[in-house]
């Protein structure tokens, strides 16, 4: 009878200390902005049959990576690495370029991001997005003084690839023609909006309010010329988003 | 005989030529034991005769080598040296019921049947009155679409000694036919047995029932040690001992 | 030719209906759902994720299945002693091992077809598209998936029925390896290693040469000159080795 008891003690005590020893782990393990990212070449070598499943395993980490430390201390340091490998990867997939640009512009390297871009152009040759995406990019973070040029022969480049929108071409004109600049770059985001998706989007009304004036009359004003650049159902949408809070 | 593996030695006769149903010459079969491969030597030396249309009862000890022998005469081992012969054109003829025998889990007592009957070659029509005629011989009619799962130990042995049957063979051996059954399963079986000795077929079966034996066999052989140490008649064995128990029990330990 | 038909359709009977098979795919199905949920986090890529993982999903389970199921295959028949009852009858060793694998490729294209269809139309009510590419995946899958059940029912003649299922996933490892092999083979500085590599990558299957999958997700564009010529490759293994393991049966005693 007593044996029973003290085996039962013992078993009761080392679960208790199970529980506690787990309970008691720190919170959150110490969010690292360094993280381990293996070169391509390491994944490369092992099965092409899986190559684009750890592309994808690769593509939600850097998602999550950024989510976490984009709002909080604002490191990014792995986040090239990771837009490296996933495309090297799996260079056909548009997505993991296209978010892992914008992703490297939040993390102040947009030098980095207009390198991807260039990578996702030659291996997808025939996808306006990359050249589209290209110039809106020189536009906005190039320092040269004819900046204005580059980023209208990408939009021009754009605009020749079959099944492209026809607003490149105008944005092209834009870029050449005399505004200013407050006026292109709002025409730059809009295309953004238009071309993107729920990721760019965000990113675009984030720009543009950014730069917009704040009174409606002003406002309107200066986004009325969107009107002949993006597609009719996009106006909407990003008129809808920009005057939300404001009385009709 | 043209299976994989059967009789090896001084070749195979044809059936037509010889009175023997199996006719076994200075078997031995010597298999490896264990981690290190240890030879054991099972059959040392096996002479044994059993003539067309006998029913004929193996005796023997446990571990004399009785269910070796068999298996080597049907070609599930080869033996280390001597040769088998078997009197009837291949495993076609023969039918076969091992010792504790264990069948498809999955399948009915009829589907089992079938299945067996296909491997014979049986053509639709000719399983299914085969297959319906022996679950009647052996009184499992209400039971053939049971799973052999859910089936007693003494329902198996009647499955099996189905099997054994199927495909009308004309030498029939059968190990430890009667383990399992009851009373009335043990009268049935005697009468298939009888009733195959009817119809001019051979039986051989092992068993330790020498009541059994008593009664329906003609001839016996007793093994021990991997030899058959006697052979004969029931009736000569019965002038040297006033019950088969006692001349077994001499034979077997002197 | 009947035999080989009998034991066929007794190995898909035995295999289809194991309970373990049916728990294993609705586990498929579970992680296949769960793509799903990964597809939620990932920006709109949600046909992507889906297709990826799900092609993964039904690969690795499709291992599974294919490998405990061929691995017990042989080894239960032998354990179970229901050897005894089928070998004791006019069947090839030969024709034993062949029904056993074309049962069991039955089974497993009901699974991986099922598993398909189903990843087919989660991927067209998620992502709006109707994608014939995953189905094409699926079918090379199932190609591999025979290269394996082979090796594993060779490897299962041999002894016991884990290290078959151990040796069988690592075939299938190797198998998607095989190029790194070709480049060992290639780099020429000693004869010794070289020819070793060849001969390894010779006996390896290869299932790095056509990769579907990447081709379901956009990856790649497909030859179909090169999909055929590599099933035929894949089937011409599977006859080698199923003759290999035909040959290793043919000398086991029961």
């Amino acid at each position: 009878m007593l044996r029973r008891v003290v085996a039962i003690v013992v078993v009761v005590a080392c679960a208790a200390g199970v529980v506690a020893f787990q309970v008691s782990r720190p919170a959150r393990a110490p969010a690292n902005p360094r993280v381990f990212v293996p070169s391509p070449r390491f994944f490369l070598d092992f099965s092409p049959s899986f190559r684009t499943s750890i592309a994808d395993v690769y593509y939600l980490y850097m998602v999550q990576y950024y989510g976490e430390h984009v709002t909080g201390d604002g490191k990014l340091d792995s986040l090239p690495a990771m837009v490296r490998l996933v495309t090297e990867l799996s260079p056909h997939f548009t997505r993991a370029y296209l978010f892992g640009a914008f992703a490297l512009m939040d993390a102040q390297q947009p030098g980095v991001s207009y390198e991807i871009l260039k990578h996702g152009f030659e291996a997808n040759p025939g996808n306006w997005r990359f050249p589209a995406y290209l110039g809106f990019f020189v536009y906005a973070f190039a320092s040269n003084k004819d900046k204005d040029r580059i980023a209208a022969d990408w939009y021009t480049k754009a605009a020749a690839i079959p099944e492209s929108p026809a607003y490149l071409q105008r944005l092209a004109a834009v870029l050449l023609g005399k505004g200013g600049e407050t006026g292109k770059a709002i025409q730059m985001w809009g295309q953004v909006y238009a071309a993107g998706d729920k990721f760019s989007r965000e990113k675009a009304v984030a720009g543009l309010e950014r730069i917009l004036p704040t009174s409606k009359q002003a406002r309107m004003k200066a986004v009325a010329p969107l009107y002949d650049t993006m597609p009719r159902q996009e106006f909407e949408a990003l008129t809808a988003e920009l005057f939300k809070g404001y009385a009709p | 005989m043209t299976q994989d593996g059967l009789g090896t030695g001084s070749g195979a006769a044809t059936g037509a030529q010889s009175r023997a149903a199996v006719l076994l010459r200075d078997l031995h079969k010597t298999v490896a034991v264990g981690f290190l491969r240890r030879q054991v030597e099972i059959l040392r030396g096996v002479d044994l005769v059993v003539d067309r249309g006998d029913v004929f009862g193996l005796l023997g000890p446990n571990g004399a080598g009785k269910t070796t022998t068999v298996k080597v005469a049907l070609g599930l081992m080869r033996p280390t040296s001597g040769s088998v012969q078997l009197g009837v054109e291949g495993l076609g003829r023969v039918g076969y019921l091992p010792e504790n025998p264990y069948f498809y889990d999955y399948l009915s007592g009829r589907e089992f049947l079938g299945f067996c009957a296909r491997l014979f070659g049986l053509d639709a029509g000719a399983r299914h009155e085969r297959v319906e005629e022996l679950l009647r011989d052996v009184s499992l009619v209400d039971a053939a679409g049971t799973h052999l799962r859910k089936y007693s130990k003494g329902m198996l042995q009647r499955i099996g000694i189905a099997q054994a049957l199927i495909n009308d063979p004309e030498l029939v051996l059968l190990d430890e036919p009667m383990t399992g059954l009851d009373p009335v399963g043990r009268v049935e079986v005697k009468h298939i047995i009888e009733r195959l000795h009817e119809r001019g077929k051979t039986v051989m079966f092992n068993s330790h029932i020498l009541s059994d034996v008593h009664e329906l066999c003609s001839r016996i052989a007793i093994m021990r040690s991997g030899r058959v140490i006697w052979q004969g008649t029931v009736d000569e064995a019965l002038d040297e001992a006033p019950s088969l128990e006692d001349f077994f029990m001499k034979v077997v330990t002197a | 030719m009947k035999q080989l038909l009998a034991i066929t359709i007794n190995t898909f009977k035995e295999t289809i209906r194991d309970r373990v098979l049916a728990v294993i795919v609705v586990f498929a199905l579970l992680m296949i759902a769960g793509g799903l949920w990964l597809g939620s986090i990932s920006l709109g890529e949600q046909g992507r994720m889906i297709k990826d993982f799900g092609l993964v999903a039904v690969s690795g389970f499709g291992l599974i299945v294919a490998v405990f199921v061929a691995a017990s295959l042989v080894h239960k028949e032998v354990e179970k002693r229901t050897v005894f009852v089928l070998f004791s009858k006019p069947v090839s060793r030969a024709a034993f091992i062949a029904g056993k694998f074309i049962g069991l490729c039955g089974t497993m294209a009901v699974v991986l077809a099922g598993m398909g269809l189903f990843l087919f139309a989660l991927v067209w009510i998620v992502a709006g598209e109707a994608s014939g590419m995953v189905l094409l995946a699926v079918l090379m899958i199932y190609v591999q998936l025979l290269a394996v059940v082979a090796v594993t029912i060779f490897f299962s003649t041999m002894g016991s029925a884990i290290l078959a299922a151990v040796l069988g996933i690592c075939v299938f490892v190797a198998g998607q390896l095989s190029h790194n092999v070709l480049a060992l083979t290639r780099l020429g500085k000693n004869p010794l290693t070289e020819a070793l590599s060849w001969v390894v990558y010779v006996i390896v299957p290869n299932f790095s040469a056509v990769d579907v999958k990447a081709g379901a997700v956009g990856e790649q564009t497909l030859a179909w000159g090169q999909i055929g010529l590599w099933t035929a490759y894949i089937l011409a293994y599977v006859v080698v080795v199923l003759a290999l393991a035909a040959l290793v049966f043919r000398r086991k005693e029961f």
